[in-house]
């Protein structure tokens, strides 16, 4: 394979599958509740500890509110299209990630055993996560966050199926 | 042995037993003593004295609860003084069956046997200790059958490779250890804690000055020295105790290594488990063309954190033919191998030049003594430059090939089928310069040792997660064929 430098962003983003749209507010919701948690420590200290330096009223709990809505009301869009999966014959393709790119190539015949987990705020939307084990060592278990519930269950039955076929 | 008879392990089990408790009673007790602010030599006579007492009576609880039956086709093990466990062990269920003799051990004819079915739970099956000869039988039984276990020994196996003496002595000079300096200073602090001796009543200020006044050049010259030859003499020491009479023969089940001076151990590798096989060498080593094989197997000893080592101090010549029964393929010529883009020497280099920078300039108007630093920076910039260097990969026929580190050089040849998962990963400064990691998880990897590929080409780099998952898919297909 020689080397060549030519600049392509080598997945066809037509062949890729991004997940529910849902999966926008998933995030929202759970970041947003992060931050009205850190918002609410932020006021606490304002009022408390805080007074008793030189710091302004309010300074704090301002920029905490303005970071949380920042985080809260842009970044989920973003971090939402950064992941997208191609699920292939024998392989599933994953690709996440906003300050880190990471691509995962997991075979079907590697898989050890399927999790469909569900947290509450994504129970509410009626999403799930997949979760496909390995026997590696370094990202044995591959998460698949933000797929509509029935499809996480039918695609962990679409890999059981070929797991079945093969063994060690 | 074809009727089930309840066995307990040899009575010698219960001396060894008592040897190991007693030490950490002691400690324990003395540790007690030491918050009781007695100290003293008498109370923690004391402790120990209800320590050796205490170990007597455990030391045999755990000899009489313990039972093993031998039956057909199962070992069933019974153990707990209060929570009894009885486990079943199917002989065709059984992975591994080693068997270990330590110097104790040794000197009463008796072995450990530890037994390994490939599932979780770590001591699967501990038979410490029973008779020699009772241990090669089970093993005998538990390999070959009913059969085999009685008639003739099997026939001799082939052997792969064998360490002479000449060749551990050399070996050990290379294992170069400055361990006994901690060893050393590890048992002061120790007797220090417990008030046996006083650090403080040692080290005084005026005697650290007289101390000063005899350093002189000679003295610490010949200290250098004297720590030097203590440190090639405890490394020659600890391989030979470890390596002594090493040797790896091609047995049914796989590789099988004996090895040990005072505790003698008998391992086999077996090959179906093998993942990644490397080959790796210090620099003065490398250059009188010693090279060391280890393979990195599922479930192994967690000890070594799943690597075994085939051979430790080999030529390229003795290494290939051991590849070649594990099922390995040899290392393609350096031709074949490719490096990472130059921009990749960009990227190593310009975070430790910019602060070698800043440095130069705070060395001029600050404190020239900021030049040192630059120095360093500078170096530690250079020296990332040349490990990138030698950081390469090939695509062979049947496995991928990585090279890496500088001084301390590492090849691993990892089997198409062995993958578990590819992974592609770019940070921001990666995604700036347009270059990738790409890692091929293997079952049983270190963290931090493991083939990992870094800073390809973007581009080179998902081809190549492509092409090597189309090679990992061939390579099951050619293998369930031929099955």
């Amino acid at each position: 394979m020689p080397h060549d430098s030519q600049d392509e962003a080598s997945a066809e983003p037509e062949a890729m599958t991004p997940l529910h749209p849902d999966q926008v507010k998933v995030l929202a919701v759970r970041t947003g509740l992060i931050a009205a948690l850190l918002l609410l420590a932020a006021v606490a200290a304002d009022l408390g500890p805080l007074r008793q330096t030189v710091l302004p009223a309010f300074l704090l709990p301002a920029a905490v509110l303005a970071l949380g809505l920042l985080a809260t009301l842009v970044l989920p869009r973003r971090r939402y299209r950064r992941w997208c999966y191609r699920e292939g014959a024998d392989e599933l393709d994953i690709r996440r990630g906003m300050i880190v790119r990471v691509r995962t190539i997991v075979p079907f015949g590697r898989v050890q055993h399927i999790d469909v987990a569900q947290g509450p705020v994504q129970r509410r939307f009626g999403l799930a996560t997949l979760i496909l084990h390995t026997a590696g060592t370094q990202g044995a278990a591959v998460p698949l966050p933000g797929i509509l519930h029935e499809e996480a269950e039918a695609m962990r039955d679409r890999i059981r199926a070929k797991l079945r076929q093969e063994f060690v | 042995m074809s009727e089930a008879v309840a066995r307990r392990l040899h009575p010698a089990t219960l001396i060894v037993r008592w040897l190991k408790i007693v030490p950490q009673l002691a400690t324990a007790g003395v540790a007690m003593a030491v918050g009781a602010r007695n100290r003293g030599y008498t109370s923690v006579l004391l402790f120990v004295a209800i320590a050796a007492a205490a170990g007597a009576l455990f030391a045999f609880l755990y000899w009489w609860r313990f039972r093993y039956t031998i039956g057909a086709g199962e070992i069933v093990i019974e153990k707990g003084l209060l929570h009894r466990q009885r486990r079943v062990i199917p002989f065709d269920r059984v992975q591994d069956i080693a068997v270990e003799q330590r110097l104790l051990a040794r000197l009463f004819g008796t072995a450990r046997v530890k037994i390994e079915t490939g599932g979780a739970a770590k001591d699967e099956g501990n038979l410490d200790m029973i008779g020699l000869a009772d241990a090669h039988a089970l093993r005998d039984l538990v390999r070959h059958g009913p059969a085999a276990a009685e008639e003739a020994p099997p026939p001799a196996e082939p052997v792969l490779f064998e360490m002479g003496l000449g060749r551990l002595l050399l070996s050990g000079l290379f294992g170069f250890s400055l361990i006994f300096l901690a060893v050393i200073s590890g048992a002061l602090q120790q007797l220090d804690q417990f008030g046996l001796i006083n650090w403080s009543d040692w080290f005084t200020p005026r005697r650290a000055d007289q101390a000063a006044h005899l350093v002189t050049l000679r003295v610490g010259l010949i200290l250098v020295a004297l720590v030097l030859a203590l440190g090639t003499i405890a490394g020659v020491a600890r391989t030979a105790a470890r390596d002594f009479g090493f040797r790896l023969t091609r047995s049914e089940a796989g590789l099988r290594r004996t090895r040990g001076l005072f505790t003698l151990s008998e391992v086999v590798i077996p090959i179906r488990r093998t993942q990644v096989a490397l080959i790796e060498s210090g620099p003065i080593a490398r250059l009188l063309g010693w090279y060391r094989l280890s393979f990195q197997t599922l479930g192994a000893d967690r000890k070594e954190g799943g690597v075994q080592v085939a051979a430790p101090f080999a030529r390229i010549g003795e290494i290939l033919p051991i590849l070649a029964v594990a099922g390995f393929p040899a290392p393609p010529p350096r031709e074949s191998f490719h490096g990472v883009p130059r921009r990749a020497l960009v990227r190593k280099a310009a975070p430790g030049l910019a602060l070698a920078a800043l440095a130069t300039v705070a060395a001029f108007t600050v404190d020239l003594r900021a030049g040192i630093l630059a120095a360093g920076l500078s170096a530690l910039a250079v020296l990332g430059v040349l490990r990138w260097r030698k950081h390469a990969h090939a695509l062979g026929e049947s496995a991928l090939f990585v090279a890496a580190g500088l001084l301390r050089r590492k090849l691993w040849i990892v089997p198409y089928e062995k993958t578990q998962t590819i992974r592609v990963s770019r940070g921001p400064v990666q995604r700036a310069l347009r270059l990738s990691d790409l890692l091929v998880d293997t079952a049983g990897s270190g963290a931090l040792r493991s083939p990992e590929m870094h800073d390809l080409d973007e581009g080179e780099a998902e081809r190549m997660a492509d092409r090597l998952y189309a090679l990992f898919q061939d390579a099951r297909i050619r293998i369930r064929s031929a099955a």
